[in-house]
């Protein structure tokens, strides 16, 4: 057991459990912050996806012990109703969540990128942000679709002005 | 008609928490108490049980119980339509997936460790990997009754004669892969049993009494002291319509003292225990007349089921139903088996049987235009069935038909005219681009002989918002929000209104499964049954409350105004209340079936079919066999549409699936060994994959549906299949008869046609 402090989604956290244990198992069971998910445990699919200090990682894939002194962000740092973040307004609007399962791991993916994008991307660009990302029920057209308006919408009234 | 909910693109009732993830789904539930349950898994995919020991396994420190077949209190099996999958296995394994014993333990590791101390003593037996030699003398019997599980048939007409007569014969043999429905929530779930003995499953399903009626027989229990809760689902499409681990969690729960245990399958495990799509062997033989009329269709399709039935015997009967496509052929013969061998199990998976067929009759219509130098479209227009008129399976079609009006639309759209231009525009010299088209059709419900109706309930709430109850569970599809729209329509009120409860035995009635493309028909015409009583309700109470005429009575967005008197809704269920009456209300409906089965079918005709074509562009790489699929478009005719938002992401995640299904998909048994583990080597298409996708339904109300709306869950991804062949066909002039058509296929197929053509050359 080894006691790892971190910051998640803006508040220090403190827990006790094996270096050993991955962060995507911390996260839901000592956190209980579950809407990272796993699915495929391997780094394959993405729906664990978690930004540490801004970068996406597959949390499934990180070890508690290497997450000490950390900034970490989940989905749901990202936004909770009712403050919701521009990009998970867009995905409702453009109905680009299904079942939802794989929804919050894209969120996150999906936030990393626009934060470092100042025009509306290209589904080209957009394809390569998410390629990481499995989904199975979307089709993934919508999400494309919603990535463009959360960009549009974040340029037309930036963040100080929301 | 003027509506203000329906029809229009109204945003997911569940979008907000789905996004932020506060939604929690079965398997993200986590308490301090709860143990973690494992089950074990047979080493061999066929074999004797000599000897179970689990002594070591339960002396180890942390294990709550090691339970096996003897620890069943009733019967041990399970299976949709015939329960010949044991629940923990006694004597024999049929495959990999079977589950022999279970753990409970503190942490998922010493759950782990303890299977691992659990000594099962084998007999290996001979493995039988393949359903052609299955049905052979000299393969062992899986089962008691041999390895044919189902034999469907139905024959019309005079079929030698026709092929006789006709002036033109396309045959081949056609091989579809094992799909696996790869949905990002893996099976899972928890349960737990109170002090009374009260049980509560929490697991995804797709038909909640179903599950619980499964888990009473297993248990020998008073269904009524379970309770089963199986929505939100995080994917299923037809994988979780099985029981997956319900049981296993009861038994569990049967011997944990009142704690919560919860199993959540890892991917590896879920690949080899989870159901798949059936291969099939198709063979296929489809006469025409020079006009292009058609004359005679023959097919046999032999479809692997794995070790055990589940609903084996209702796919191959919808493939045989489905095989002639959305045609009327006089002269039929056609044939399916169901098959048991020791690969898996296979069993419900979007499109049930129809894709494997599809794109048989798709690519002999793609053939036949081709040989008689006509329009594939026109060759279609020319033989599709219109409503009244004979299906190929010899019934009269009484519901609405839009294959004719898909088609138009289909000659009509950007892609198919100017498909020339679009074909010149190929992105490297060695690309080719080809553009084609496919039909089909998928029914609706259920066959004849089994159960099929919708029920829900409305319930005014004290807030004076309503609760909507309806069985079928949200799968993704967006049924919650159809619900939603239909209530607030008819109830006169904002969606916000409107609450939704799913698939929860104890607050929702039976109301049949989340399955054959039936929700939003059957559950929509449920609740648009339910809703003029609840109207009703209002109505007479504030009647009653106001001592006036109910004639007086008026129901306005979000209340009730009478006398010049504004009465909330909250009033009424205060007075409803205070008067001990109820404030809930019902809504049946059952679905309208045909009364003839047609002999030897295994329950065709449906009563009502989906229907819909699809346009694809892809892109062929000459040098590598690989293929892109650039552009599609999908037309379907699903009556009227309750909400474009949703309809659209079905067809754009139907079309996706589809192409993974004909391009990459195919889970590799080798002599009942998976070879495909994880998404490492099960390839499903990423966002890269993604196309660009159009959706234009052509709206043909059907009038027995909510609305006028009918179901599209699975003909969405079935002609693209079909579509996808025939375009790489138009693109190199290479047929693909196996699939999936992988860059391997695609480049052999192309080096054979090089070949052929310096042959005839010579
Ligand atoms: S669960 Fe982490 S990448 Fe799939
Ligand atoms: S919405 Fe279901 S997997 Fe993406």
């Amino acid at each position: 057991m080894k006691s790892i402090q971190f910051i998640v989604n803006g508040k220090e956290r403190t827990v006790v459990c094996p270096p050993a244990k991955t962060l995507l198992d911390v996260l839901r069971e000592d956190l209980g912050l579950t809407a990272s998910k796993e699915c495929c445990g391997k780094g394959e699919c993405g729906s664990c996806s978690v930004l540490i200090n801004k970068e996406v990682v597959c949390s499934c894939l990180v070890l508690a012990g290497q997450a000490q002194n950390q900034v970490i962000t989940t989905c749901e740092g990202v936004g909770l109703s009712p403050n919701l973040d521009v990009i998970q307004e867009s995905f409702i609007a453009e109905g680009a969540t299904q079942c939802g399962y794989c929804t919050p791991g894209i969120i996150v993916s999906a936030k990393a990128f626009l934060d470092e994008v100042d025009t509306i991307p290209s589904a080209e660009e957009i394809k390569t942000a998410l390629g990481g990302n499995l989904c199975r029920c979307t089709g993934y057209t919508k999400i494309i679709k919603a990535v463009q308006t959360a960009a549009s919408k974040k340029i037309s009234e930036p963040e100080t002005a929301r | 008609m003027n509506t203000k909910w329906v029809g229009k693109r109204v945003q997911r009732i569940d979008g907000p928490e789905k996004v932020t993830g506060e939604l929690k789904y079965m398997t993200d539930y986590h308490f301090d108490n709860m143990v973690w349950g494992k089950v074990l898994r047979s080493e061999y995919p066929h074999a004797k049980i000599k000897s179970i020991d689990i002594e070591a396994a339960k002396n180890l420190p942390g294990v709550i119980c090691v339970l096996t077949h003897k620890d069943i209190p009733g019967f041990n099996g399970f299976g949709i339509v015939v329960p010949d999958q044991p629940v923990l296995c006694s004597d024999i394994v049929r495959c990999t997936g079977d589950a022999v014993a279970l753990a409970a333990a503190e942490t998922l590791e010493i759950a782990e460790q303890a299977l691992t101390l659990i000594k099962v003593d084998y007999e290996p037996l001979e493995v039988v990997a393949d359903a052609e030699y299955a049905l052979t003398d000299s393969a062992p019997k899986l089962h008691p009754d041999g390895n044919l599980h189902s034999h469907v048939k139905i024959k019309n007409g005079n079929i030698e004669e026709a092929f006789e007569e006709a002036d033109i014969i396309v045959e081949n043999t056609f091989f579809s892969p094992r799909q696996m429905h790869a949905f990002i929530e893996t099976e899972g779930g928890w349960g737990v049993m109170d002090e009374e003995g009260f049980l509560t499953i929490r697991c995804p399903g797709q038909y909640a009494y179903r599950d619980r009626m499964q888990i009473a027989r297993s248990l020998a229990y008073n269904p009524e002291r379970i309770r089963v809760i199986s929505s939100p689902i995080g994917g299923a499409f037809g994988g979780k319509d099985e029981i997956t681990v319900q049981i296993y969690l009861a038994l569990l729960a049967m011997h944990t003292n009142g704690r919560p245990v919860k199993i959540h399958l890892s991917r590896e495990e879920s690949v080899i225990a989870g159901i798949k799509r059936h291969p099939f062997k198709v063979k296929m033989k489809t006469a025409a007349k020079k006009d292009g009329t058609l004359v005679a269709n023959q097919v046999t399709a032999i479809g692997d089921t794995g070790a055990y039935a589940s609903l084996g015997g209702a796919v191959i009967a919808l493939a045989i139903e489905h095989s002639c496509g959305p045609y009327k052929i006089p002269n039929v013969d056609l044939e399916g088996f169901c098959v048991y061998t020791n690969n898996g199990i296979a069993g419900a998976f979007r499109g049930f049987g129809v894709n494997q067929v599809c794109m048989g009759i798709e690519t002999h219509m793609d053939m036949i235009a081709e040989k008689l130098g006509m329009n594939p479209i026109e060759l279609r227009k020319k033989n599709v069935y219109h409503q009244g008129e004979v299906s190929s399976v010899g019934h009269i079609v009484k519901s609405s038909v839009g294959t004719y009006k898909t088609l138009e639309t289909a000659e009509n759209c950007d892609l198919w005219k100017n498909r020339e231009k679009y074909k010149s525009e190929v992105s490297e010299p060695w690309k080719k681009r080809g553009v084609s088209l496919a039909t089909s059709f998928h029914g609706i419900g259920m066959g004849i002989g089994l159960p099929d109706y919708g029920a829900a309930t409305i319930e005014l709430l004290p807030d004076g918002k309503f609760l909507v109850g309806v069985g079928c569970e949200e799968i993704g599809g967006g049924n919650s929000t159809v619900y939603a729209q239909i209530a607030a329509e008819m109830l006169n009120c904002d969606i916000s209104n409107i609450m939704i409860v799913q698939g929860d035995t104890q607050r929702t009635l039976d109301g049949g499964t989340v399955t054959a493309s039936r929700s939003t028909y059957t559950g929509g015409r449920a609740v648009a049954a339910a809703a003029p009583k609840m109207t009703e309700l209002l109505i007479q109470t504030a009647a009653e409350m106001l001592n006036l005429q109910a004639s007086r009575i008026d129901i306005r967005p979000n209340h009730i105004a009478a006398d010049g008197q504004i009465i909330p809704y909250k009033s009424i269920h205060k007075y409803l209340y205070d008067h001990h009456q109820s404030a809930r209300v019902e809504g049946h409906f059952y679905l309208p079936k045909e009364k003839e089965e047609i002999k030897g079918s295994g329950g065709a005709p449906h009563h009502l079919y989906g229907y819909l074509t699809h346009v694809v562009m892809v892109e062929v790489d000459t040098l590598t066999g690989e293929t892109d699929v650039l552009r599609v478009v999908s037309i379907p005719d699903a009556g009227k549409v309750m909400n474009p938002q949703g309809l659209e992401g079905q067809a754009e995640g139907g079309a996706v699936m589809g192409i993974g299904y004909t391009l990459f998909e195919d889970v590799l048994i080798e002599n009942g060994y998976h070879k495909t583990r994880n998404f490492t080597d099960y390839i499903i298409p990423t966002i890269r994959e993604t196309p660009l996708i159009e959706t234009f339904p052509v709206e043909k109300p059907e009038q027995s549906g909510p609305f006028g709306a009918k179901g599209i869950g699975e003909v969405v991804m079935i002609p693209i299949i079909a579509a996808i062949m025939s375009a790489i066909c138009d693109a190199t002039g290479a047929r693909i008869f196996h699939l999936p058509a992988t860059p391997e296929r695609v480049f052999n197929a192309l080096k054979d046609l090089k070949k052929q053509k310096v042959q005839s050359a010579r």
